[in-house]
Formats: C-alpha cells, structure tokens, sequence
C-alpha cells in the first residue's frame, strides 16, 4: 500500500469496531511514500522519524542477525536480543559479550523501541541510528577497533553488494546508512493487540478473565504499577520514558543484601554457596550508578528507565541488572516498597494480599502478545 | 593417495585387531586412532589459551619435549600461534594420527596441523565456516572415527544456548553431516563428549552447557539463577552406525568426560558429573538396555569440587579424577566399578583441569586452565604443565612448565606424538 506523503501524519485509519476484533490492527498513514507498517492494536501510531522506511528493513534484519558485525565474528545485535527469547536474553541476568566479557546490565528487550524517546537503561543515546554504534565500539561488546573497520568489512562482504545502495538511494555503506538500515528493521518489532488491548481497547469482554480484570485494577490503583508504566486512552506503552531509583541500583553497588546464593546443580537440587567462597573465581564486578553517569546529577544516581512491559511474560530476568528471576518475585519486590536507597527508602510497601499479587501478575500475563510468545522458545 | 590409502590401511587394522588393541589415553584417544605410542611419548603438545597481558595475547600449540634422554627434557620446544584468542579448548588426531584437530569454542575456528615432523607442527588447514555451515557453534569433541572427523558441538549460532548437534568431516575438511542432539524421548538437545565402542556398534554422549555460560565469568554465572538451570542432565547412547539415538540416560547434573573401559572383556563405561560431583557407571542390564547408575561422590559434593577430567588405565582398574575449584587430583580404584574407591588424592596447585596418562600409566601429566573466564583469578590463576611419574602410589613429580613465565598463556588439551619410527609401530 503505497500512502500520499502529504496527508496528515499519523491519522489511524477508520475501520468498524468489528474490524479491530476480527483482525487486531489499526493502520497508520505513514508520511513516506515507500513506508508502509501495520499498528497493533493498542499501540500509539509512530510518528515520522519513528517509522522503518521499508527498502531498509530486510538489509537492517540481515545486519542485525550478522555475527560478522562483531570483531571476532561471533556475536551479532540478534544474540544478545534473542528473537526466540524475548528480544532479550532469558539465559543470563546480564549480557555476556566479547570473549565472554561481562556487562553490567540485562539486555533491554527491544520491543516497541520505535517509540523510545531515549535508549539503554540509562537512556545516553537518544537516536536509535546512532544507538547501534554503542555496542559496535563497545570493547565489552562487539569490540570493532573503530566505525571505519566496520565499515570496510561490510563494504568487503560480497553477500552486501549493492544491498546499500538499493536501500539508501545509491548511498553506500557508512556509519550513517549501517545505523539506519539497523534502526529501520528495530522499528519494526512492535507488540500489541494482547489480550488486554483486544479488552481494553477493542472491548472485547471476555479477551480477560476475572482474574486478570481484577490485577489491571491493582495495577491501575492499589498497586500504583500504572503511575510509571502508563497506560493511555487510546493506546498504551506501559512507560513514561522516565527514569526512577527502586533501590535495586543502590542495593547491589554496596553489595547489600544476602552473602550467600543458592546455586541449583541439577534440577531439583541446590546447594547454597557463600560469596567469600567464590572470591577466588570471580572477576570483580563493573560498578553502575545508572543515570547519573549520563547527566552527573547525584540525583540521577542509581536511576534507571521504566521499561514498557508489553511481552513482559517473555523478557525475564528483569530489573536493569536482571536480578528478579520472576514476575512473581518483580511484584513481591514493589509489594515491599523496595530496597533501600542511600539512606531513604524511595517506594512504599504496597500492602497487596496474596490474590492481588496472583491477579497482578496474571494480569502482566496478558500483555503478552500471541505471535511473539509463539516463537519464544527460552530454554537451554 | 597415499594418503587415504594408509588411512584405509590404518581402518582395516583396527578392524582386524578389534578394540582392545585400539581403544587407549594416551588412554583417550578415539579405539579408530592408529598407532598406539605405548612406550614412551617423546613430545607433548599442549593447546594454550592466549591471555591478555601474556606473550604474543594469542591461542598457540606448545610442544614440549617429554624424551627423558633428550637434552632438552621438560622444555618448551616449539610454539604456534594461531593468532587471536578465540577460546582454545580440544584437539583430537585423525585416525592416522598424522594431523592434529585443535578447536576453539568461541570462534569456532578449527586448525588442522600437521605432525609429519612431531617436534615442529604445521597448520595445513583452517576450517572457518563450521558455525556458519553447520549452525553449531563450540566445536569441543574432536574424534577420529574410519577417514573422518566427528566432533561434538556445545551450543549453536542462534541463541548461544545449549541446543547443539554433532558433525562429521572427512579427513581433507570437507563438510560430510550434521546430526543434531535429540529433543525428543528425555533428550534435552545439550552436548559435550563422545565415546564409541565398536565393538557394540554404539556411540555415548553427554551433555553441558551453551556459550554464554561457558564463557561467561564462572562466579557471575554461580550467582545466576537463570544461568544455572541451563545445564545438561543427559547422556545418549546411539547407534553408531546408523546415528540415531537408542536410549537417552537421565545423569543430572553435567556429565562431561566419557571413558570406555579399555578392558576387552569389559562393557562399560564411566563420567563424572561437574556439577554434582559424582561418577555414573554406564553399562547394560538384565535386559540388554543401557542405564547409568551414580556409583559414588566425589570429594564433598556439597563444596561442589567440580570434577573435570578423568582419565582411566589401560587395564579399566584405575581412573584419574581432576577437581578443579580445590586444585586437586585424585585416584579410584574401579576394581569394583559399581562402588568406585578414592584411594589417593594430591593437592596439585590452585587450580587443575586436564590429566594424561601414558598407555602403561607410568606417566601422568597434569595442566590448569578450564576455560578462560572460568579459571581462577589474581594469584590464583596458575598457569603450568607438571609431568608425573606414578608407581602407584605416589606422584613423583618430574618437570614443570610454568606457561605464564614462559609467556605463553592458559594451559588447556595434552596429546602425545612420538619421533616417527615409533609412532609406527602399531601393536608394538
């Protein structure tokens, strides 16, 4: 479908009530005359800059899914936003990269990153284009020595000709164009029409159980969940794009907490090991103090972004640093108000009974979008 | 030509002479690997994991001069850069022990050197695009079957989980099959080591883990709970000939080395567990059906010592067992392999991963790394090749290798070769 760019930007498309049942998605008039994208149901409509420009989309998935693009040509975007694992990594709490090197935080899940007005957890970067060269240069990362050797590799792989060009215009390849290709194909990862759209904003009754119309209430009210992960009138993204301290940053940069893990050997079986015991085989830690090492604001200590929670079901571990295995554990973490933070206790307990805390995390459940968890395949 | 023409040659002896003869560590190697040394070895070639900070920061094969009567005993003798570091980890010989396969686990190149001349190895062929043909990645087990090369994967391109397959070359490196692990049946699709026994026409595998916990830092990953639960807990045992799975074992808890008893009335085979530290013994029942049965802990297993290689006797009486987190060596008697017996152990340093011992087990030989970021850090990371000699009682230590003096880097996987007049002398 080929749209006028010079009708309004962003107008959904009418269609009947019935419609939206039947098919779950609402159409966007995109401004470009080669953009074309489906809106799921309950997603906002992208806006201009937010939109894959269609030509750049395959060459974007082919960069993205490339372990070529990684110095020792192991390691591509896709293995560490595993498309059958959330558009994370469900193996490990936080990201392993180069030769193994540990990151410091749990890969974000990259769904509905189109609509992110900053990205990382600590949002440093603000354009997705450029966002890809993070990782690129980063030598925990994929280690490339500078942008220039990416470049030339690309430009030397024959399975590349022309492939730039095509997309960009007779453009080759540059860092600009590779950033592009990237961010047109992550623009496409939207999720929505869950079943709580398919209720909430297609009014479909019975989309939820009691059960999970009973932890949206929670998660709305008592819970006070929606405060930061925001839900509109017309569509929801289930984050503010703001950043907040829970006390987890904190808790772990001064080794807070529990001195002893309980390490499963086998299924069904643990043994608990104390920290002092793995000193010997344990590299030391990156520190993080979140968003502060982006505005050095010491308020911004320890703060990370909210996370949308669309797929929320399919992108554990969670929290910046992957330290919640569950939902359950996510909820039984806000129920008691957190952890300390530098002194203060920033959230409050929340006072949920135990039906609550099963209702709200049913109710995360049903966020999750049916095509995505058919392909989501989390285990080994 | 005259190539695979001793290879044929080399395939029809052990045909004719059968398994006893053929099976052997130099007690490890492939019951299809020629050429036995069962004197004395007169190099040993390790496989070195390159380290930051260390010498050329590159992966290398180290030959080591192992000749007690040679001036240079216990010397390095020759080093080969292979150039990066890409997770060195096992070599294994093709059938006619004239090439060496050396892997490594995170960039999946494989190097093929030639050991025409023992002392001073060539690399004659590099396989690049293993992960890329076969959609495997971690090439670990390298093992010689009749004029191929079957090797064992660890995880695969897609996830870095440990969903994983075998895949067989023939001798020149070309590219012949890919049969991935079972998922069905109780498999959970994990891989690590292979074991065949001809004489049975079948073919025992185990299982542990994918990249990201093999290369991630092994204390991160101890704290991980998400990262733990992704071990293997299987063991198969296939039809060799045909490649298709019998019966898959339930063995929790990582069951990594696989040592067929070499004994030729014996029909068994024995792994340790690196997690739960425990030896499960595999052999048949009543029935005729394969099983494995827990025959007994390893030091304390609630200290989780972590076995890692073993090593068995050429007669199937004694196994070598490495502990790697308490640095510690130790010897079973199997003379009862349903109720394996400690009856020595030796502190051999910080740390200790890999044991070879010669055919008469007069000899024993003893290196370090694990894996690079599972190995022990600061001070703690001790770096060496110590030789042994053993009467049975007692490790008398011989020469050691210090591979961080020596700016070498991780020492990881020992083979044996010998001058070339010895190495043929099959059934000598």
């Amino acid at each position: 479908m080929r749209i006028n760019r010079h009708l309004p930007l962003a107008v959904p498309i009418c269609i009947s009530f019935f419609s939206v049942l039947l098919v779950g998605y609402i159409f966007s008039k995109p401004a470009s005359s080669d953009i074309e994208i489906a809106i799921p149901l309950g997603l906002p409509p992208l806006e201009a800059h937010q939109r894959p420009v269609k030509r750049q989309v395959e060459l974007g998935r082919k960069l993205f899914f490339d372990r070529r693009l990684a110095f020792n040509n192991t390691n591509s975007c896709a293995m560490c936003h595993i498309e059958t694992q959330g558009l994370t990594s469900n193996q490990s709490a936080t990201a392993i990269g180069m030769e193994g090197r540990s990151l410091n935080r749990n890969a974000p899940a990259l769904y509905n990153v189109a609509y992110e007005k900053t990205l990382f957890h600590d949002g440093r970067e603000t354009d997705l284009a450029q966002q890809a060269w993070s990782p690129l240069l980063s030598s925990l990362e994929m280690a490339n020595p500078s942008i220039g050797s990416v470049v030339d590799r690309i430009r030397g792989l024959e399975d590349y000709k022309g492939l730039f060009e095509t997309a960009f215009d007779e453009r080759g390849v540059s860092m600009e164009t590779i950033g592009a290709a990237l961010a047109s194909y992550q623009r496409t990862l939207l999720a929505g029409n869950s079943r709580f759209d398919q209720w909430y904003y297609g009014k479909k009754a019975g989309a939820l159980s009691d059960d999970e119309k009973h932890g949206f209430e929670v998660f709305a009210g008592k819970g006070s969940c929606a405060t930061c992960h925001t839900i509109g009138e017309k569509s929801a993204l289930f984050t503010d794009g703001n950043f907040y301290v829970t006390g987890i940053g904190y808790h772990t940069a001064i080794g807070a907490g529990s001195r002893v893990s309980k390490v499963q050997l086998a299924p069904g079986e643990f043994v608990e090991i104390k920290h002092e015991d793995m000193e010997t085989y344990s590299a030391p830690r990156l520190n993080d103090i979140g968003r502060f090492a982006v505005t050095l604001d010491p308020k911004d200590r320890w703060s990370y972004k909210t996370p949308g929670l669309r797929n929320v079901e399919l992108t554990f571990p969670y929290m910046h640093d992957g330290s919640l295995s569950t939902l359950e554990d996510v909820v039984e973490f806000y129920d008691k108000g957190g952890y300390e933070h530098d002194g203060d206790r920033v959230l409050q307990p929340l006072g949920l009974t135990a039906k609550e805390k099963a209702d709200l995390v049913a109710f995360l459940k049903s966020l999750t979008t049916a095509e995505d968890k058919a392909k989501h395949s989390p285990y080994r | 030509m005259k190539k695979l023409l001793r290879s044929s040659v080399c395939a029809l002896a052990v045909l004719a002479v059968g398994p006893s003869l053929t099976i052997a560590d130099e007690t490890c190697n492939s019951p299809f690997t020629s050429a036995l040394i069962k004197g004395q070895e007169d190099f040993l070639h390790v496989w070195t994991l390159g380290e930051v900070g260390v010498g050329d920061e590159s992966d290398k094969l180290v030959t080591i001069d192992v000749q007690p009567n040679s001036p240079t005993f216990g010397k390095v003798i020759n080093s080969v850069s292979v150039g990066g570091r890409g997770e060195a980890h096992h070599t294994g010989f093709t059938d006619d022990r004239r090439f060496l396969w050396a892997g490594r686990l995170d960039d999946n190149k494989i190097f093929i050197f030639d050991l025409i001349d023992p002392s001073k190895p060539k690399v004659v062929k590099t396989i690049t695009d293993f992960a890329d043909k076969t959609g495997f990645v971690g090439p670990h087990t390298f093992y010689a079957t009749a004029g191929r090369m079957m090797i064992q994967a660890l995880s695969n391109g897609k996830t870095h989980d440990g969903q994983t397959g075998i895949v067989v070359y023939n001798n020149a490196g070309d590219l012949i099959s890919t049969h991935p692990m079972p998922l069905d049946n109780g498999g959970d699709g994990y891989g690590y080591d292979i074991g065949i026994n001809p004489a049975q026409n079948v073919m025992l595998t185990s299982s542990f883990t994918g990249w990201t916990n093999y290369m991630m830092d092994i204390g991160q990953m101890v704290k991980d709970p998400e990262a733990m639960k992704r071990f293997g807990s299987t063991m198969v045992m296939w039809d060799f000939k045909s490649m298709k799975p019998i019966t898959t074992m339930q063995v929790p808890g990582a069951p990594l080395e696989i040592r067929w008893s070499l004994r030729p009335e014996d029909n068994w085979a024995i792994t340790a567990t690196a997690l739960t530290s425990k030896l499960w013994l595999v052999k048949q029942n009543e029935k005729g059906e394969w099983q494995a049965k827990d025959v007994g802990n390893i030091g304390d297993p609630s200290k989780v010592p972590l076995p890692v290689d073993i090593s068995i006797t050429a007669d199937g009486k004694g196994l070598w067992v490495n502990t790697f987190l308490d640095g510690t060596t130790r010897y079973y008697d199997l003379t009862n392999v349903e109720a394996p017996k400690e009856v020595y152990s030796k502190k051999m340093g910080s740390q200790v991963n890999m044991v070879s011992q010669s055919f008469d087990g007069k000899r024993v030989y003893f290196t370090t790394s694990l894996l690079a970021n599972w190995d022990k850090k600061g001070n703690d990371n001790e770096q060496w090749l110590k030789a042994y000699d053993w009467d049975g009682k007692e490790l008398v230590e011989k020469f050691t290798v210090d591979f961080k003096a020596e700016k070498l880097g991780r020492a990881h996987h020992m083979k044996f070769s010998a001058k070339p007049t010895k190495a043929a002398a099959l059934g000598e």
